[in-house]
């Protein structure tokens, strides 16, 4: 204990002058206002919780302040808090041998029973390894011992998690507020009766949700085609089954979350209204993976509302879900908040807002100052491309939403658009371009000053369990073309702040959703090669991924480009998200109906 | 309207807070604590919240003066013993006083700072405590001696411009203790009458210490005082508080 002790005190001498060198210090405190402070000696299991981005990044993330208050409500259990670490502390860490450590308690990440990290976008998965690697722990699951600290994922990248399935000791799939405490309770029975690991790897396995990937093994033929993916071990279930929240008033739900020091990201207090979404948009991953819909009842959405600004003293509430206005009878529901935070200055924001008259006439009643500009996803910008993509909004819904906004005294608007959805032509993009024409036409002289619009383009990614996961990504070539349409045209256009999503990280971005475990070693290279923060583009360098592809030799757009046809094996048949497989058959050969080119399966 | 002013400290971890996590980790603290805060007129009312001179990232301070506005009555103890509970420990109240509504703001008042600046560890540069304290007088002496010592500034526009900061150290002299560390106290002009960073004139003391890696960072910084002028002397703002 002393020994433990003294490693403490290098730690925290370490951390302080680690702290006087480093860009905003203030990511790495861990004593922001309600974080949690427990006895490690008084608890049977330490969960460190690892974010793998930035701060900034991973305190918007409404999961982490889910699950730091389902499992720091138990006595017996205990959460800590990781985050990546910015490039410059990560430097100081490797200088200076200083292991990554909680924030709460500055211990070192070795010392947990648990390490879990949230999978929400596939270009962290190299901040995953590297957090591995600072941690002091071996990247693969196969080579930490009994000693080491369990390494589990979950999030919405755990509904396909085979690239990372070598790393990864279990991924618990779907909502995690109520599994993962039980998790952790039966870590702490079967580390006191003294269970190897292996043993307790098939315990959890019986567990709903719970998947361990060491039980499973993927069979190719002899092209390379995944043709299944087998059990090895014949007390595990075939099948792993997503875990969902039955009644959300009774989840546990954070109303006293960690308020931090430095601006984030999403730097307010949140209330979900429900969870899911009932529109089923046919590239939307999160419309399927948290179905069914499950709403929060208005007396409870009020309490937590109440709770929320007093524990925390923000000044923003946002009543956030996939689709807000979708809520029944959402003008009431403000209407009571509004009520009971009267006098507290507090204003409501709704995150999603959908292109209807409604929706603006919601806004305008929630927003008190300057009318600078409302943000829409229209995502496509032909009535027909919307169809196949199930985003049924007209072309009078779009416009009649946009004049009510500029006559209730908006400045401007904030546009999403896709590229390279399914059945995309040149015709389409060039529709994003006339569509933004036509609304400066439309607006320009009915605004004060000059209309301000921006539009950002991203591009279409394929993503597992949506009824557009068989279909391949644009090439390359066609996604930097598709751009150029747009580069070229917005120049012409003036007063449009444009900007586009890199091809290069879309493209990453699809091969790691589709992968399978084979991707394992070209991760590994990659962050050998250096590769990491490469959401960030200060950090990102595709020519490094490009050296880890050659020299693992996989050939990247065979992943992204891929065209699954029904009968194959997905790399993520055997993790169920809920939905069957003959949903998203009918739902995607729907998509194509009405398409002149047909289906395509 | 209430017009309290206040005196807080800041120590430990929270050094690492910039002026506006500052601003924004008191205006939380004041709505957590329900207090009828003032909010100042127009399209985006705020907290009418101001700290007299902003603290630097990693200085640490004992006697830092701040006011606060209030609709309604409010007794200066209860606003202390308020907004204390919603405080970290890091962060202090020492005082709370009334402050007259036509009183002119604590921050225009502000002409001088009083820094303590004590040097963490020499580990890198392998020298003996007492060389350590040799060395960092004659570099003050040299830097003092000087006529000029120019600041870069960026201004509108991003346009450099550069002033000389010598006539803006009052005093700056070192402390030497036998066997504790070398110790640094700066009294620097500041405020919106100008001013220097103790930042700088300690990355300047490294340069002409001839030991380059004596950085800012290898000191323990924290601001003793601010001072207003009253006649011809400087005296501390928290005193006239």
């Amino acid at each position: 204990m002393i020994l433990q002790g003294e490693i403490m005190t290098l730690i925290k001498d370490k951390l302080e002058s680690a702290l006087k060198k480093v860009q905003k210090p203030a990511r790495y405190l861990g004593n922001e206002w309600n974080s949690v402070h427990k006895d490690h000696h008084k608890t049977a299991i330490k969960m460190a919780f690892a974010f793998p981005d930035l701060y900034e990044v991973g305190m918007s993330n409404q999961g982490l302040k889910i699950l730091y208050e389902s499992v720091n409500a138990h006595n017996n259990l205990l959460m800590e808090r990781v985050f990546a670490p910015a490039a410059d502390m990560e430097a100081e860490m490797r200088k200076q041998n200083l292991p990554l450590f909680t924030l709460e308690s500055a211990t070192p990440l070795r010392d947990f029973d648990l390490i879990g990290f949230s999978l929400q976008y596939e270009l962290s998965y190299t901040n995953v390894l590297n957090m591995l690697d600072l941690a002091g722990l071996p990247l693969f699951s196969g080579e930490r011992d009994g000693d080491a600290p369990l390494v589990i994922g979950g999030g919405p990248c755990s509904f396909n998690p085979e690239p990372l399935a070598p790393f990864i000791d279990l991924f618990i799939l779907g909502e995690s507020e109520e599994v993962l405490p039980a998790l952790l309770l039966n870590l702490a029975a079967f580390k006191e009766s003294g269970m190897n690991r292996s043993d307790m790897l098939k315990q959890f396995s019986a567990m709903a949700g719970v998947y361990v990937p060491e039980f499973f093994d993927p069979v190719y033929n002899e092209s390379g085609i995944l043709e299944k993916i087998e059990k090895n071990d014949p007390a595990v279930p075939a099948r792993v089954v997503k875990n969902t929240v039955s009644d959300l008033d009774q989840a546990p739900y954070p109303t006293a979350p960690v308020v931090p020091y430095i601006q984030t990201v999403h730097d307010r207090a949140v209330v979900e209204l429900f969870r899911g979404c009932a529109r089923g948009c046919r590239f939307c991953q999160a419309g399927y993976i948290f179905r069914p819909v499950r709403r929060r009842s208005p007396e409870k959405i009020i309490s937590i509302a109440n709770d929320l600004t007093a524990a925390t003293g923000y000044d923003e509430l946002s009543l956030s879900s996939l689709s807000s206005s979708d809520y029944p009878q959402v003008d009431e529901l403000i209407k009571e908040i509004d009520q009971a935070l009267k006098g507290d200055q507090v204003r409501c924001s709704l995150p999603s807002l959908r292109l209807d008259s409604y929706s603006v006439e919601l806004a305008d009643r929630l927003h008190q100052g300057r009318r600078s500009s409302l943000t829409f996803a229209p995502e496509a910008a032909t009535e027909r491309l919307r169809k196949v993509i199930k985003k049924n909004i007209s072309e009078d819904d779009i416009y009649t939403a946009l004049s009510d906004a500029v006559a209730a005294g908006w400045q401007g608007f904030k546009l999403y658009f896709m590229i390279g959805l399914p059945t995309e032509t040149n015709e389409d993009v060039e529709a994003i371009l006339k569509m933004c024409r036509d609304i400066r036409g439309r607006y320009s002289g009915r605004v004060r000053g000059a209309l301000k619009l921006s539009v950002s383009v991203a591009t279409f990614v394929p993503k597992a369990n949506t009824p557009f996961q068989w279909e391949p990504q644009l090439s390359f070539q066609e996604i930097l073309e598709r751009q150029q349409i747009l580069v070229e045209g917005f120049r012409k256009i003036p007063g449009i702040d444009f900007s586009w999503h890199d091809a290069e990280t879309s493209f990453l971005e699809a091969v790691f959703a589709r992968g399978d475990r084979r991707l394992a070693p070209l991760l590994e290279k990659a962050w050998r090669l250096g590769c990491r923060l490469d959401g960030w583009s200060e950090h990102f360098s595709f020519a490094l991924w490009q050296q880890a592809f050659k020299e693992t030799a996989i050939n990247g757009a065979a992943y992204a480009q891929r065209h699954f046809s029904y009968d194959q094996c997905l790399p993520w048949d055997h993790l169920d998200c809920g939905t069957d497989k003959e949903h998203f058959i009918r739902e995607h050969k729907l998509a194509y109906s009405g398409h002149k080119d047909g289906g395509s399966n | 309207m209430v017009r309290i002013g206040f005196i807080f400290s800041r120590s430990g971890h929270l050094a690492y807070l910039s002026h506006l996590d500052m601003l924004r980790l008191f205006i939380r603290a004041l709505r957590r604590a329900d207090l009828n805060l003032a909010f100042s007129q127009g399209f985006n009312p705020h907290p009418r919240l101001t700290l007299a001179l902003p603290l630097p990232l990693g200085v640490t301070a004992s006697n830092e003066p701040g006011e606060v506005y209030f609709d309604g009555e409010i007794r200066p103890e209860n606003f202390k013993s308020e907004i204390e509970k919603q405080l970290p420990e890091d962060l202090r109240i020492i005082k709370a006083v009334p402050i007259e509504p036509d009183a002119p703001a604590l921050a225009s008042l502000v002409e001088a700072a009083m820094y303590r600046a004590e040097l963490r560890s020499l580990a890198d540069l392998k020298l003996e405590n007492r060389d350590q304290g040799k060395l960092i007088q004659n570099a003050l002496e040299t830097l003092l001696q000087k006529e000029e010592i120019l600041a870069s500034r960026t201004g509108k526009k991003k346009k450099i411009s550069y002033i000389n900061v010598r006539p803006y150290i009052i005093e700056a002299k070192s402390e030497l203790t036998p066997g504790g560390p070398a110790v640094l106290k700066l009294l620097l002009k500041a405020g919106s009458r100008g001013g220097v960073s103790p930042v700088f004139l300690l990355s300047q003391l490294a340069l002409e210490s001839g030991f380059p890696s004596l950085k800012a960072d290898c000191w323990n910084l924290h601001r003793e005082s601010l001072y207003f002028q009253n006649g011809e002397t400087l005296q501390p703002l928290s005193e006239r508080m």
